[in-house]
């Protein structure tokens, strides 16, 4: 849709705003603000989740190891080689999409649930090459020693950067959706043959939103390396992917702001939960409610038709677009 | 400069859905098929976008081979095509699903998307200024905001239609599109087709309704069964005794 400028940066201006807003109320709360970079962190994650389950229709759970591999690459140009973290964050962006883009490319053509296997695989390998990587890893007991950012060494500092990149990301990620491409992404999800009539050739875009998806995801891994200072197998595991999922679902996986509401959300309620036993069930039970009343999440839930509907129930539009073009 | 299909035959399985069909349709031509149900017509526009890989035969475009090409290339030389049952999310506006059309022309790529290039908002705006002059031609400017799945079905036809054009395309598959059409929603696309025509694009439509094709078309292609019936001027079709018991039964007599 051609919108105008202030249209389509309005979420990215949004959450400015609200981080505008925030931070002087968090500044030399050391706590406040390492969850607010926590926040940022998961943000990107989910922000990549949404990019590739909300736009793509790609179910992955590789989000935490593209961002492991991103968190990885900084880690050892910097505290191996002692080189700049910029060509860790280079690094961080294309590695993951080298990663990502061949192997969308190969199983974009599966059915969605053989693809969500394939990432889970991946996931895994990751995880047992960064296990197995001896010195250059870490192996077991992980690695240490990585510098803060020299740009950004205060918890302030880390938490403005962290915030910016969110918002460019959100400002490029609403840029890309209001275009050519990102209309074909969306019609690609929707129905493939449909986007294949449109010129599009399917595969290909899906794989390279994809990588796309991975690079923002390793920019997450990069600021977390820099931030926490220490990566280890545990760091950035499989449960950290499907926790994004999670957040990007509750948020609203096809909106801007979603993911970043979804993990704000849950990265709070892990603060004021008790036990961390009992998280699995509070999560586990704030997704099925989610899922129930608002399934796109809950920005991208028309509230105000929703209760309206709720009064007079319409019959839901017929979906004649799956039908198959093969009879007649 | 033409669509040239020569004995395309596709299979699904043992099934033959089109047996050695072949065709010329020239740019600024209406070329009409028309068949009963089951007779290959929409096998036929598969094949030509490539949608379904063809058993034999050779279709090429402008004198280009276009055999071994993936659809969305074939697309890209402009073939534009609209589906029978129409295709579309029913979530997204009237005006998202023209806008979808254009990808073939959009040249922009990944970076300069993200970024927003000026060159990509001048596009997005030659985008939106061409969209308005699609809708308006016809007459589907009041729906611009409307959602897909809000809207009746003939105005998804015609949208379909508006999608197709969209891309600028040279030659353009037209399955079934006055389906359920209102009589002056009818003449209205009839006029639109004719406009596409005077400005050299080929047509090639799939229709029931032989009013419209006598109205449109100067040469009808009859198939049976997949194979070509017969073929000819429009007015001695509707006499011919083998078309009539074929697509009108024998009472139609």
């Amino acid at each position: 849709m051609m919108l105008r400028m202030r249209d389509r940066l309005r979420p990215a201006f949004i959450l400015f705003i609200i981080i505008a807003a925030l931070t002087p109320l968090i500044v030399g709360k050391p706590f406040w603000l390492d969850n607010s970079i926590l926040i940022a962190v998961f943000s990107l994650m989910a922000l990549s989740v949404g990019m590739s389950y909300g736009q793509a229709g790609i179910l992955s759970v590789a989000t935490a190891g593209f961002a492991s591999v991103g968190a990885y690459a900084t880690s050892i140009v910097t505290a191996h080689y002692g080189l700049s973290p910029l060509l860790g964050l280079l690094l961080a962006i294309i590695l993951p999409m080298l990663l990502g883009y061949p192997m969308a490319r190969a199983i974009t053509r599966l059915s969605p649930m053989p693809l969500s296997i394939a990432t889970l695989l991946l996931s895994m390998v990751l995880e047992i090459a960064i296990r197995e990587g001896g010195d250059f890893t870490g192996g077991y007991i992980g690695l240490s020693g990585i510098p803060n950012l020299p740009f950004a060494s205060s918890l302030e500092a880390m938490h403005v950067l962290s915030w910016s990149i969110v918002v460019v990301v959100i400002a490029l990620y609403a840029n890309l959706t209001h275009s050519a491409i990102g209309r074909a992404v969306k019609t690609a999800r929707h129905d493939p043959l449909r986007a294949t009539a449109d010129g599009v050739d399917v595969p290909k875009i899906l794989a390279s939103y994809f990588a796309l998806s991975a690079a923002v995801a390793g920019v997450a891994g990069w600021l977390y390396a820099h931030h926490l200072m220490y990566m280890g197998p545990d760091s950035l595991t499989i449960h950290v992917s499907i926790k994004t999922m999670l957040m990007t679902v509750i948020g609203g996986a096809q909106t801007f702001l979603g993911p970043v509401l979804g993990a704000a959300f849950l990265t709070m309620l892990t603060l004021y939960l008790p036990a961390s036993e009992a998280q699995g069930m509070i999560f586990g039970a704030t997704l099925v409610f989610v899922l129930l009343v608002t399934p796109r999440g809950i920005l991208g839930t028309d509230w105000l038709k929703l209760l309206s509907r709720s009064k007079k129930r319409e019959t839901p539009i017929a979906d004649v677009t799956r039908t198959s073009e093969r009879t007649a | 400069m033409s669509v040239d299909v020569h004995e395309v035959s596709v299979a699904f399985g043992g099934v033959t859905a089109l047996n050695k069909v072949s065709l010329q349709l020239e740019r600024g031509r209406i070329l009409a098929v028309i068949g009963p149900n089951g007779s290959g017509k929409s096998t036929l526009f598969n094949s030509i976008t490539g949608m379904v890989a063809a058993a034999g035969g050779k279709i090429a475009v402008d004198g280009v081979s276009i055999d071994n090409m993936a659809p969305n290339r074939r697309i890209a030389l402009g073939l534009a095509r609209t589906f029978q049952t129409p295709r579309f999310d029913p979530h997204i506006t009237v005006e998202e699903a023209v806008l979808c059309g254009f990808y073939p022309v959009a040249k922009p790529g990944m970076l300069s998307s993200l970024l927003r290039s000026p060159g990509v908002a001048r596009e997005e705006k030659s985008f939106s200024d061409r969209c308005s002059e699609i809708l308006r031609e016809l007459r589907l400017t009041k729906y611009r905001a409307t959602k897909m799945g809000e809207l009746p079905m003939g105005q998804v036809r015609l949208v379909e239609v508006a999608r197709a054009v969209a891309n600028n395309p040279k030659y353009i598959l037209l399955d079934e599109p006055a389906a359920g059409l209102a009589r002056d929603e009818q003449a209205m696309l009839s006029v639109e087709v004719r406009r596409l025509v005077e400005k050299g694009v080929g047509v090639l439509l799939v229709e029931h309704n032989f009013n419209l094709i006598r109205e449109l078309a100067e040469h009808v292609i009859v198939l049976n069964r997949g194979a070509m019936l017969m073929s000819g001027r429009a007015e001695d079709i509707a006499r011919d005794k083998a078309f009539i018991d074929v697509y009108l039964g024998s009472s139609g007599r």
